[in-house]
Formats: C-alpha cells, structure tokens, sequence
C-alpha cells in the first residue's frame, strides 16, 4: 500500500488535539502553556530544518559530509549534557564528554553499519544518519542521568568518598561505588524498555519502517539491532563520559573541584 | 628537636574561600603517642585532619611527615579515619565492613566473619547488626561500626574525628580499651569530650 503523505493543512488539523493537554494544564495552573507553545515551535522548526538536510544528505550522500554532520550532531549532544546535567560549560566538562560521546559512536556506527549490515556503501546517508541519530539520542539522554548521578552522588556523599581514600584506596577505588550507581541508574531506563518492547510500545523506528511499507518482520530485525545498539552505545557513553570528565575535574588532592557544578 | 617520624605542621594556614579556618599553625605529633587536637566548634579540628590526609593543600606553610613534604597517595596507605559522621551507603553492615579491605592496599588484611562479630561484640554491638543495612543504624552505632573498620585495617595512624561524640559512657571506655592499648599506634584524635580528653599523651589547643 502507497505511504499516505499528509498536507500542512492536515498536520495543522492535528494540533487541534492540544488544546485538551493545553487546557488541563491551564485549569491546573501548572504554567507549563508557554513552553507548551515554545516547545512546539521548537519541534517543528528543528524537524523543517531535519526534513531539509536530510533530503540533501540522501541526494549528495558523501561519507566526509555524513560524518561532519555526525560530529556536528555530537558536538550539540556534548553541549545539551552539560546542561542538562547541572554541570557548568568548562573546557574539563566539554572536552571529554565529546570525546567519550564522539568514540562511543563512532565504535557502534563502525560495528553495526559496517561489520553487522554491512552497508554497501561507506557510512551510506540512509542508513547512517537516521541509526546514529537514534543512538545519540539516546546516549544523551543516559549520559544526563549517568554524569548527574555520578558528579552530585559524590559531592553529596564526599566524606564515604573520603573515608575511602584515607582507607587507602586509588582514586579509581574510592569512585568505584559511585561509578557503579551512575551505570545502574542510566542503564535501568534502557533495560526496562527492553524488556517491555513490543507488549507496552512499537517503538518508532519499527514504526516509521512499517508505515513506510516494511514487511513487519524486517522491521523488527532492525528493532532488535537497534535497541542492542541503543544500550551499548549509552553504556559505553556514560562509562567513557565519567572516565575521561575524571582525567580533567579532579585535584592533584584527589579531590573533586566541585566548581564544575552549578548547583 | 622532631625525631624522625614526626608529623610536623610548620605555619599553616588555611581558608576555605574568604573564611579563614586555620591561621598559622605549627605544632609536632609524635609517633606512638595520643594526640589530642581540642577546640571550640568551628576552630579547625576536623580540618586539620583533612590537612593531614592529604584532601587539601595549605595556603601556607607547608605539612610534612617523615621529613618530607606530604604526599597523600602514600600517608594514605598508612592511616584509617573516623569522621564525625559516617556515610557509608545502603548496603549491609558486613558488607561496608569488608569494603575498605577490597582496596588493593588492603586486600593482604581481608577481613574474615568471625573477626568481625568479635569486634563488634567488643564494641558492645550485637552479632545480627552485620545483616542490617548501614544507613538504618543510629549515629552511635554507625560510629562504633567505623570504629570496627579503623581496628581491623591495623594501620599505624589512626585519624579519629570526636570519635565519642554519639556514645554511652560504657561504650566510651570500650573503644578506649580497644584503640588506645596498642602503644605501636599514632593516634590523632578531636574531642570535647572529658573522658577520652584525659587519655590523650599530648593536647594541642588551637
């Protein structure tokens, strides 16, 4: 069956919808309208401006521009961890969280596209972008949990941290346990959607391939890899974040320079 | 004149931002011998401590141990610390025990079950508190577990911050028996407290 494409008239129709959220919201006073509104700017805008590079990154489909683009993709990641994270803009916090996020891709786009599907062309635009994107996705939203949890776990708790080291314990011993907690706290989101794909949701990926015209059971071959990518990568991307932020936020002390935190 | 394996603390002063904590200190602690470190709320005990283990750099004068400048890595190995108020996690109380012996410096001490329940008796803690999570214990019980911890890892310099502050006068004179008996021992503690005040070889007012 021919994919029906929708006309702005249509989409326009579908945010009619809204106004239910909109006025609940406002009935309860929650003052969530106005980033309602700017969020929904937001995402048409960015998706216009998606639609656009993508059509010219599928026609050009060079594997120089494919990667620009990625590190451009990565470089905006590295700058929403920070923040997100409650972690101040330095160059101890910038520098090895692109770094980590930028490896931890470049190690699952290497094995999936090339060993694993083996992409006829290299870093292929069609494939690439759309599996990198959602694994950077993702990867952003664990590296948030995970180096948040790490960095104010141990200013909350820097005399266990402490008591460690004057065990005797390496720097690397002491954070051990809070590393631990980090892995556990951004990993549980991944393993728990897991778990339940396919009972509680249709993932969007599998989504888009079906509706695009997809034999279900393609689609849910490339779900499979997906989601094995999706947890790899944010594992990999939390673990190397905090090992590499650890090279650059810590004193010759072995002392964490709390300044990196905002609050 | 400091003999040999003195710490020895030589004009330091100390400031955490604008607030200035410790203003030209000097004074020598004695290899196995007590020393007591008395002040008022606030004056600087506990970061002398932290001075001494390293955490931080004075902002002047300089800290030095064995005739050299401190270097924390290394003190490090040869201390245990009891700070006032001891955060060791959720997981059991056998479990915190046997963390510090995990550390690579340590793992020649591990620590076995029965060692653990005998001093914990001696502690006047009974044999089921190993099974409980930590951060259920009252204040005077996590103490005495940290107390546990700094006897089973033998180390020459115990650092121990008002290490009676949360217990009874029965536990008080067991945790003296048990620390202040090994004469081997450099023993640097903070207190209020009378009782374990008198059993201290030297005091330093600051």
């Amino acid at each position: 069956m021919e994919i029906i494409d929708l006309s702005w008239l249509q989409i326009g129709m579908g945010f009619i919808i809204l106004l239910l959220p909109a006025y609940i919201l406002w009935k309860y006073n929650t003052g969530l309208n106005k980033k309602l509104l700017t969020a929904c700017l937001r995402m048409v805008l960015q998706l216009l401006f998606v639609g656009y590079y993508l059509e010219y990154l599928f026609e050009y489909d060079n594997p120089w521009v494919n990667s620009a683009w990625i590190l451009i993709m990565v470089l905006v990641a590295d700058f929403a961890t920070i923040d997100r994270s409650d972690l101040k803009r330095k160059a101890s916090t910038l520098i090895p969280i692109f770094g980590a996020t930028l490896l931890g891709i470049i190690v699952i786009d290497l094995f999936f596209l090339e060993v694993v599907i083996q992409l006829p062309k290299l870093l292929a635009a069609q494939y690439t972008i759309p599996i990198t994107g959602m694994v950077l996705g993702n990867c952003l939203r664990s590296n948030v949990i995970g180096i948040n949890a790490f960095y104010y776990k141990l200013a909350d708790h820097r005399e266990r941290y402490q008591f460690y080291l004057a065990c005797g314990a390496s720097r690397t011993e002491a954070l051990q346990p809070f590393i631990s907690e980090a892995l556990q706290k951004s990993a549980n989101p991944t393993l728990a959607s897991m778990a339940t794909i396919g009972l509680v949701s249709l993932p969007g990926m599998m989504t888009g391939q079906i509706l695009s015209g997809s034999s279900p059971l393609i689609a849910i071959k490339y779900q499979i890899m997906i989601m094995v990518a999706i947890f790899s990568g944010t594992v990999l991307s939390v673990f190397l974040g905090i090992l590499f932020t650890n090279q650059m936020t810590f004193k010759d002390t072995d002392m964490l320079d709390e300044s990196i935190l905002k609050n | 004149m400091a003999n040999q394996h003195d710490i020895i603390f030589q004009h330091v002063s100390f400031s955490f931002g604008d607030e200035i904590v410790l203003n030209n200190l000097s004074f020598n602690i004695k290899t196995g011998c007590h020393t007591l470190i008395k002040g008022e709320s606030g004056s600087g005990k506990s970061t002398i401590l932290k001075l001494l283990l390293g955490f931080y750099h004075p902002d002047e004068g300089r800290i030095r141990w064995k005739d050299n400048t401190i270097h924390p890595q290394e003190i490090r190995k040869q201390t245990a610390w009891l700070p006032q108020d001891l955060d060791l996690g959720s997981h059991s109380v056998s479990k915190v025990m046997e963390k510090p012996f995990e550390f690579s410096c340590n793992q020649k001490k591990a620590t076995t079950e029965h060692q653990k329940i005998e001093i914990l008796n001696q502690l006047g803690l009974p044999k089921n508190i190993l099974d409980k999570p930590f951060r259920t214990l009252s204040t005077g019980q996590r103490q005495r577990v940290g107390i546990a911890i700094c006897y089973l890892l033998d180390k020459p310099i115990l650092l121990l911050d008002e290490p009676t502050s949360a217990l009874d006068s029965k536990s008080k004179r067991h945790i003296a028996n048990l620390l202040l008996s090994n004469k081997a021992k450099t023993i640097i503690s903070t207190s209020h407290d009378p009782s374990w005040v008198k059993k201290a070889d030297y005091i330093i007012e600051i």
